[in-house]
């Protein structure tokens, strides 16, 4: 694969972007509210202009690693910044861009606390960028921890429903994925005798030697896959997205998730191909079982929120059935399908936290008839489900068709049931749609204001986002096959 | 004689006379502080100018090397903090304030002492030196009920690691004929392989594993934290480690690639950090809490010392300037928040975002170090030392290790939570933060987070320090 070197460091500009948003914030005085959230929506808005730049400027005809920079950051250790996109991460970089501008723009009317939440907002969103474009094993671990961190604060200060307990077993859970990763990571970078976190290097092949590979896999895949929702370690899930505020819960599913997902193919596959092939059958089944569970649990749930957290398992689950199939049919999917399912997470969580705002429920129950008294917002939600149930035209529907076709092809038995649960699933979305936006109107929630202009901002991105990769979903899948088809064609 | 090598001690010594004179003397002791302030502030100066100096002294028991000087280093720094700390001693009475800093300086003095020496005995003399002053400053706290008590089961407790200390060095003897550290390092590989000459390097190192609160010699380590004055407490938990770890480092070294030696501190060192952490969790007074994860990092830096390479030793070197800087940041805190120098609840740090924004920060950040999250000073330490312990195959030791991180996560994220997410009670009002805290904790915040994402020119001196030993 080649590498291109940039003139001009537009990734390490995302990161002084978010840095410098971060501390011009914290520079400004409690009291100016809208000054914060002008700073936030600038500099997020930049970061998202910068990764549109990058996703259109990429040269596709050459591939490979490019607007690459590297700095020998701490040479005593073989660390070294060494940032760089190719049509993996690229995807990515873009969905993180979209979902943080958009979440900042969802949380305008935010009283509490407001320095400190935007603030944290930044860390965190920091840590995603820098994780995406990372190829150094030090710095990708790094930057996931950054990551992770906010979110406790963010849970636990701005949440709702069982907010301290949600934050602090999303924290354990996810430290834990971590305390797998870097011992795997010492290990690997120990074994290769290069002394050298690099990971272009490391994923030399023949640096490793298979029975080192199964080993390393098996902790990547858990350590980055509890943040992925893997079942059965998805359990924080649903608790920590139904604790989070909304944007938060929209950055968190939207986009860390992801870093999850990200993780196991930037790290585990690309350094461990043969443990990738060696564990991929059991991984197809647990993608399985997680996407059946994550139905299933969704049926019997009575919050909004809930519901979506679970179908994010559900999701999660057609992503790692795709990397499980080890073709680069299912790559493409895969990576397809993060991206579509961050969006659509988005625009969920997005329109659920407006119901929630207004009307301080999230029950099923207690909704109802809501196309009438919010025509806007339950419109917004009706797309989401749609969405999320996979209906063409709409992005998600790509991404799961091209997970299912390389699954059947590789899996019958598992893709027969993976579709088989998502028409159940679809059912059971369609259900929770007809309950709160149809049915009886509750006269409780008459006299609320609908979305309002500015509020709808945010929400018409993340619908035209939807619509534009689902009615062009070459976009991105001649993007995510630059760097699919090479690496696939590079295995032993 | 080459002097220039022995002026930090000497500087030490001269602050401890004044002291002395100045406990005799009758007058009002409002000087003392700035007095302290002042010899400490020059310690730290006279250490960093003889930090290049190399020497051989008193019979070649006493030696001035790279190792010992950026120990040096370290020492007089957290000595120098902790007297900033002494402020407001308000602990201690005030006409007991003289005493308290002249045994603070000679502790100080014997720990500096310590990590030049070569020679058991010059070891064992230094070392009993230092834990003595500590004895009788523990006691000072006033009003303080069962201080009595706690002394009594401190001094036991030192006394009988000392006795097992001093019989391990009279086995050694018998096995290698020889006091000097570099003659041992000689003759030790070959008798290693005997049990005489294995358990009388084990028990050696006993009184270090008291100093570091390592199992099973850290009982005292919540009593005494909690018994003692909160800026002694300080002291306890940064400037006495650092010097423990830096004499298991160069003993260590002794017994190079020892596989005996390695595998009782292998056990060592998974039984300290779990009891240390799974004890940790329940404990409701922050001082014991602070213990016990102390008693936890004594099982983390144990880690790099037990794999017995250059950069296990660089790591346990790095480890211990990043627990004292993690550790001081914490006290100081506590020692800003405890009104009065009482102790305080995890609870009473309620609403501390509102009450000190900077002490917050500080104290979260100082956390997140202590857990070993990055980009932190402390998450560096831990990579060190893990990544040295992997390159000897003890994968499933960090493994360990690693499942402990997780369990102290969530202590830490108690003391998080009681800080930033609960209001402050009715009628406390904000903390007075003077400029100079809000420099000293600004610093601090700069360092934590500075190191975390640039160590390399930290984890450069350390590994110069380390490779002088081998």
């Amino acid at each position: 694969m080649p590498t291109v070197y940039a003139d001009i460091p537009i990734l390490s500009a995302i990161l002084l972007i978010c840095l410098g948003g971060l501390f011009l914030i914290l520079a400004t005085p409690r009291k100016e509210a809208a000054r914060i959230k002008k700073i936030s929506a600038v500099s997020s808005g930049l970061t998202l202009a910068a990764a549109v730049y990058l996703f259109f400027a990429y040269d596709r005809g050459v591939g490979g690693l490019q607007f690459a920079e590297k700095i020998s950051w701490i040479p005593s250790l073989g660390i070294s910044y060494f940032n760089a996109v190719d049509g993996f991460s690229l995807p990515m970089l873009l969905l993180t861009g979209i979902v943080f501008f958009t979440g900042i723009l969802t949380m305008w009317e935010l009283t509490e606390r407001v320095k400190e939440f935007f603030a944290l907002v930044f860390l965190l969103v920091l840590g995603v960028y820098g994780l995406f474009m990372s190829l150094d094993l030090f710095f990708i671990f790094v930057w996931y921890d950054v990551s992770l961190f906010p979110m406790y604060l963010l849970i636990a200060v701005w949440g709702s429903t069982r907010k301290e307990y949600g934050a602090m077993k999303l924290t354990l859970y996810l430290l834990a994925g971590s305390a797998l990763i870097l011992p795997a990571l010492l290990y690997l970078v120990v074994a290769s005798g290069l002394d050298t976190f690099d990971l272009l290097q490391l994923m030399d092949p023949g640096t490793f030697t298979p029975a080192q590979q199964r080993f390393a896999f098996v902790l990547f895949y858990i350590g980055f896959g509890i943040l992925a929702g893997v079942w059965p370690f998805h359990t924080w899930s649903p608790v920590g997205h139904v604790a989070a505020p909304t944007a938060v819960s929209m950055i968190h599913a939207g986009v860390l998730m992801k870093i999850g997902a990200f993780g196991v193919l930037r790290v585990g596959i690309f350094l461990c191909p043969e443990g990738w092939k060696y564990w991929a059958e059991l991984m197809g089944l647990l993608a399985t079982v997680g996407i059946v569970y994550g139905v299933l649990a969704g049926l019997r749930q009575t919050d909004l929120k809930y519901v979506i957290g679970y179908s994010s398992v559900s999701h999660m689950g057609i992503v790692g059935l795709g990397l499980a199939t080890v073709t680069v049919d299912g790559l493409n999917g895969a990576v397809y399908q993060m991206f579509a399912h961050g969006i659509m997470t988005a625009l969920f969580f997005s329109s659920v936290g407006y119901i929630y705002d207004k009307t301080h429920t999230k029950a099923i129950a207690e909704l109802g008839g809501l196309s009438k008294t919010m025509p806007k917002a339950s419109a917004y939600f009706i797309i989401a489900a749609l969405t999320g149930v996979g209906v063409p035209c709409l992005a998600s529907f790509w991404g799961e068709l091209v997970v299912f076709i390389s699954s059947f092809r590789v899996y019958p038995l598992y893709g027969t049931l993976a579709v088989g649960a998502l028409a159940v699933g679809a059912l059971f979305i369609l259900r929770v749609v007809q309950k709160t936006c149809y049915g009886p109107e509750n006269a409780k929630w008459a006299h609320l204001p609908d979305v309002s202009f500015g509020l709808a901002i945010p929400r018409m991105i993340l619908v035209s986002v939807i619509v534009l990769f689902g009615l062009f979903p070459s976009l991105l899948f001649d993007m995510i096959r630059t760097a699919s088809i090479p690496f696939m064609a590079g295995l032993p | 004689m080459n002097w220039m090598a022995f002026t930090p001690e000497l500087t030490y010594v001269a602050m401890a006379a004044v002291f002395l004179g100045l406990s005799m003397a009758r007058e009002d002791h409002r000087r003392d502080f700035h007095t302290a302030l002042v010899f400490s502030a020059v310690g730290v100066g006279v250490s960093l100018a003889s930090a290049g100096v190399t020497a051989d002294l008193f019979a070649e028991s006493y030696r001035v090397d790279l190792f010992s000087q950026v120990f040096k280093v370290l020492l007089a720094c957290g000595f120098f903090l902790v007297v900033v700390l002494c402020n407001e001693l308000s602990g201690v009475k005030r006409r007991l304030h003289p005493e308290f800093y002249l045994l603070l300086t000679t502790s100080t003095l014997a720990l500096m002492l310590l990590v030049s020496s070569v020679h058991l005995l010059t070891i064992y003399v230094s070392l009993e030196l230092s834990s003595y002053s500590l004895y009788v400053l523990v006691y000072l706290r006033k009003n303080r009920p069962r201080r009595e008590s706690t002394v009594v089961h401190y001094f036991l407790i030192g006394a009988s690691a000392s006795a097992v200390m001093v019989f391990g060095i009279a086995l050694l003897y018998g096995s290698t004929r020889t006091m000097y550290a570099v003659e041992m390092a000689r003759v030790l590989p070959s008798v290693i392989s005997q049990p005489a000459a294995a358990i009388g390097f084990v028990m050696t190192l006993a009184g270090f594993f008291f100093k570091l609160a390592v199992f099973p010699f850290h009982f005292w380590a919540p009593e005494v934290y909690e018994g003692a004055v909160n800026q002694l407490t300080t002291y306890i938990a940064t400037a006495s480690k650092a010097a423990a770890i830096a004499l298991l480092v160069r003993l260590t070294a002794l017994g190079d690639s020892s596989a005996a030696l390695a595998q009782v501190l292998v056990v060592l060192s998974i039984v300290t950090m779990t009891v240390g952490n799974v004890s940790a969790i329940v404990q409701k007074d922050l001082k014991r809490l602070l213990a016990y994860s102390s008693v936890a990092h004594a099982g983390y830096v144990l880690i790099g010392i037990l794999s017995m390479n250059p950069a296990g030793y660089a790591g346990a070197v790095f480890y211990s300037a990043a627990l004292v800087t993690l550790k001081f940041t914490c006290f100081m805190v506590l020692v800003k928040v405890a009104a009065d120098g009482a102790n305080i609840t995890v609870d009473e740090l309620a609403g501390l975002h509102k009450r000190s924004p900077i002490l917050a920060l500080a104290l979260m950040l100082s956390l997140f170090g202590l857990c070993g999250i990055p980009p932190t000073i402390g998450f560096i330490g831990k990579l060190l030392v893990f990544t040295a312990a992997v390159e000897k195959g003890y994968f499933t030791l960090v493994l360990i290790a690693m499942i402990n991180v997780v369990i102290s996560l969530y202590y830490y994220l108690l003391v998080l939570k009681a800080a930033y997410l609960t209001e402050p009670k009715a009628g406390l009002p904000p903390l007075p933060v003077s400029a100079g805290d809000r420099l000293l904790a600004g610093t601090l915040i700069v360092l934590i987070v500075g190191i975390g994402f640039y160590p390399d020119p930290v984890i450069q001196i350390a590994r110069s320090a380390a490779a002088v030993l081998l």
